[in-house]
């Protein structure tokens, strides 16, 4: 079928669903704040107006411009509209995910989030790719899988939408911590106790969001942590290697050249587990790390210590 | 044997005359004309489901067969040895009947079902129950002033007990354009009554609304719910078939424009938490009449009333909290023996109820779309900022209206969420619910490390000196005003206007002399726990806020408390 296709925001990620869904022979519009030329045949436009007459609208904008952008998508959305959203971070204290922001500030109910290890490039170019997509409505990943997939991308599905959207936003704080450690020199074997037991406490404290544990050992979580490791050059990447070299907090997020989301997220989990009073060595430790508050032989020190359990 | 009877041939009147509606009466007046039609209705949609797929009609059979069998061969009654033989005997046929017989059984299974859960509604019944019902309320709260209420119009004693808050005048409006469904809390047996009262009083239309088949076998109860328009629903049958028909039956009824009412929660709190779990089967019925209407280009909409139902006293409290604490709670769904079959704690209750003001108050929340969306006074639905949309665009693919199940369920989950935040916040708290959560936390605050169960057993040991409670007591209030003008809960009158001193003496006097053990009691100048489960069940309407109305000192406690209510 052949889809009107709104794309809001034209970063790395919005102008790469707009290359792909335009050469599956769809119609894309880009909606973002300043004048942008994209190549024929992708219509561009900054008034959100030109969002209205789209069945299906992908929101690529990062995490903290999530809220203007929800709030300017309620001026034009209505019912008949379906939305996904691919930003990777959350909001505030309370840890709410982005389709809940779009659900408060539009009337956009058939949301879904787009995740995985998905990689802007990998999809502009059409390369082999996979990605999943949490959602409650098939129709919805029907129309997604028209827009981008074909033979180039394997788009999969689940119903845990928070748990897609809470493993997206706490893989980036993983990669971080992983990237830090490999370059203080910590072998094979304490990354990946490092990569599995960071993947366990964050799918914990996502169980207390209502997330599923396997949401968390799919292709949200695990998978996407593979992908990020594996060198698609992340910036969490880049932000983990300045920070083990010594670099401060805000010279590290400058040397990685993005805005990062992760180191958010850690400390909004930290927050929000300290109330449950569950436990969170990994994130505690690292956010410690982070604001220069412990040495990495601390850290290490203070992880390897604890007491071992079951898995 | 009358039991019986009645459970399964309640009575009715007899009819010298039809009874011809005004186009002033309510939609449920013109039931008993339509009742065959939606009966048949009911019936012809689910065998058309299963007209073309023989296994999905075989299965269907096999089910049923299968879960009735069981359910007799474990009931032992009376309706065993009538039934038990048709089952048996049909499960040994299934798999030898063609096509047309499977379909003639089916079809019989399915009317009976329909016709076993399908109301009645008598003018006159309903009539007298307008004029009875308040009167016969207030005379149990006032015994002495019994004749005197019987003269009267609407018992003053019932005004001072149920308070009706919300914007009448918008549900109003709304009646005659749709069919409104409403979704209250639920604590206690009264809740059906006491919501009906508060429907009439506030000139809002009667609604139908499903009963346990187990409240019809009180004759006189059975006789009033069903010529009230109760559907029966029986929770013992398992039969996938069966709850198809129930949902369908309540989905029909609904997309004819009969105003509706669900309990959401599926039975009573146990626990005294605001109801968050929500049951989504009858409300994806209300979501597919909206659908169904759509497609078919009726212009009936549907809207939700999120209402909470909130006591000062709770009628069965100590059985509830009991089989809240109990293993045994888990499995017990219904409950037959509590203080609801007591006619002597009826008259306990009331009588403790009419001596304080609003002990009883149900607020209508702001009508909904089923897509959670708010709707103004014509019906129209809104976005956040204002704008009005077409609701029927939820229901549209590529422009076109269609029924899509698996959508209509992803919408029913959220409006599942949407309802329970509503509850949250519109929720009044009382008196007696503060009082006991802030003892409460001072409670666990002076048990450090005890687990809930140990706490429990603390009968009458642990104290709070009664200045430091009014204390502590004043500073919650203030933390939960605070919240209030935020929007995130509300409170009742006597929560915002009475001194802490008196909120304090107000909940002793409720608790004392109704409860077979009482919560707490004054002993000097202390407050001595005396039934700690008691407290917890009051106390645990306030389990979501209780870490946003602590001190630095009582957080620590209020967190332990904020975890009873468990994760998302």
């Amino acid at each position: 079928m052949n889809l009107r296709i709104g794309v809001v925001g034209a970063g790395g990620f919005g102008r790469a669903i707009a290359q792909a869904s335009a050469r599956h022979g769809h119609e894309v519009v880009v909606w973002s704040r300043k004048d942008r030329e994209l190549l024929d045949p992708i219509q561009t436009s900054t008034d959100i107006r030109s969002i209205r007459d789209c069945e299906l609208i992908f929101m690529a904008v990062p995490a903290r411009h999530a809220i203007e952008a929800a709030e300017q998508l309620g001026e034009v959305v209505d019912g008949r509209h379906l939305m996904v959203h691919i930003s990777r971070g959350l909001i505030g204290p309370e840890l709410r995910t982005i389709t809940k922001v779009i659900a408060e500030k539009t009337v956009c109910r058939r949301l879904g989030a787009l995740a995985g290890p998905l990689v802007a490039d990998a999809l502009a170019e059409g390369r082999p790719s996979g990605a999943i997509l949490g959602t409650g409505f098939p129709e919805l990943t029907e129309m997604v899988r028209d827009a981008l997939g074909g033979s180039e991308l394997r788009v999969y599905d689940t119903p845990d939408v928070v748990g897609v959207e809470l493993a997206s936003a706490t893989v980036g704080f993983l990669t971080v911590v992983l990237a830090y450690a490999e370059e203080v020199g910590v072998g094979p074997s304490t990354l990946a106790v490092l990569a599995t037991r960071g993947m366990v406490e964050v799918s914990r404290i996502g169980q207390t969001l209502g997330a599923e544990e396997s949401t968390f050992m799919g292709l949200a979580g695990l998978g996407d942590l593979i992908a990020a490791v594996a060198g698609d050059e992340r910036p969490e990447i880049r932000l983990g290697r300045a920070l083990a070299k010594g670099a401060t907090l805000s010279n590290a997020v400058g040397e990685a050249g993005a805005y990062i989301e992760g180191i958010e997220v850690a400390a909004q989990m930290m927050e929000h587990a300290r109330r449950l009073g569950l436990e969170t060595p990994i994130s505690s430790t690292f956010v410690a790390l982070s604001q220069g508050r412990i040495s990495s032989d601390d850290a290490i020190h203070a992880l390897m210590e604890r007491r071992v359990g079951r898995e | 044997m009358l039991k019986r009877f009645l459970s399964e041939r309640p009575l009715r009147l007899p009819h010298l005359k039809p009874y011809v509606p005004r186009p002033s009466d309510p939609s449920i007046f013109w039931f008993n004309s339509e009742r065959d039609d939606v009966i048949s209705d009911v019936v012809n949609r689910i065998c058309a489901a299963h007209e073309t797929d023989r296994a999905r009609l075989e299965m269907a059979l096999n089910d049923a067969a299968f879960h009735e069998i069981r359910r007799l061969e474990k009931q032992r009654d009376q309706e065993a040895r009538d039934r038990l033989g048709y089952w048996r005997s049909m499960i040994r046929r299934i798999g030898k009947m063609d096509d047309t017989e499977q379909r003639r059984v089916l079809h019989t299974i399915v009317t009976n079902m329909a016709r076993d859960i399908a109301g009645n509604f008598d003018p006159r019944v309903y009539r007298f129950a307008r004029l009875a019902a308040p009167r016969l309320i207030g005379g149990v709260m006032e015994p002495r002033r019994f004749t005197e209420g019987l003269m009267a119009g609407s018992p003053a004693s019932l005004d001072r007990v149920l308070r009706v808050q919300g914007d009448l005048d918008h549900l109003r409006n709304l009646q005659n354009r749709g069919s409104l469904v409403f979704v209250p809390t639920h604590s206690s047996n009264l809740d059906s009554i006491v919501l009906s009262q508060a429907l009439e009083t506030s000139g809002l239309p009667p609604v139908i609304y499903g009963a346990g088949k187990n409240l019809f076998t009180n004759p006189i109860i059975s006789f009033f719910m069903h010529n009230l328009g109760a559907y029966r629903v029986d929770r013992r049958i398992q039969v996938s078939l069966y709850k198809r028909v129930l949902k369908l039956y309540s989905q029909v009824m609904i997309e004819r424009g009969y105003h509706s009412l669900f309990f959401p929660g599926g039975t009573r709190s146990r626990s005294g938490m605001i109801d968050r779990h929500l049951k989504l089967g009858l409300l994806g019925s209300a979501v597919g009449a909206f659908t169904a209407n759509r497609v078919r280009r009726v212009d009936r909409p549907v809207w939700f009333v999120p209402t909470t139902i909130n006591y000062a006293l709770v009628l069965e409290a100590e059985t509830l909290v009991k089989d809240w604490l109990t293993e045994e709670g888990q499995a017990r769904y219904i409950i037959e023996d509590d203080e609801f079959s007591r006619i002597d704690r009826w008259f306990a209750f009331f009588r403790k109820m009419v001596g304080m003001r609003g002990g009883c108050i149900i607020r209508f929340g702001e009508p909904i779309d089923p897509f959670g969306n708010a709707v103004d006074t014509e019906g129209q639905s809104l976005t956040p900022t204002g704008r009005s949309i077409d609701a029927g665009g939820y229901v549209e693919h590529r422009g076109k209206a269609v029924v899509d199940a698996a959508r209509d369920a992803a919408y029913t989950r959220e409006l599942g969420e949407v309802l329970a935040q509503r509850f949250q916040k519109e929720t009044l708290l009382m008196s007696t619910q503060v009082v006991a959560h802030v003892l409460f936390r001072d409670f666990v605050q002076s048990t450090p490390g005890m687990d809930l169960f140990a706490r429990m057993r603390l009968r009458g040991e642990i104290g709070v000196d009664s200045e430091t409670l009014c204390r502590e007591l004043g500073e919650a209030r203030e933390r939960l005003l605070a919240l209030e003008r935020q929007g995130r809960v509300r409170t009742s009158e006597v929560v915002k206007e009475d001194s802490p001193e008196e909120l304090l003496e107000r909940a002793l006097s409720f608790w004392n002399g109704y409860h077979d053990s009482t919560a707490a009691t004054r002993q000097g100048d202390r407050i001595v726990i005396g039934d700690p489960s008691l407290l917890l069940y009051y106390q645990n309407r306030l389990v979501p806020f209780a870490p946003d109305i602590a001190s630095p000192e009582q957080l620590k406690a209020a967190c332990e408390i904020e975890l009873l209510g468990g994760h998302q």
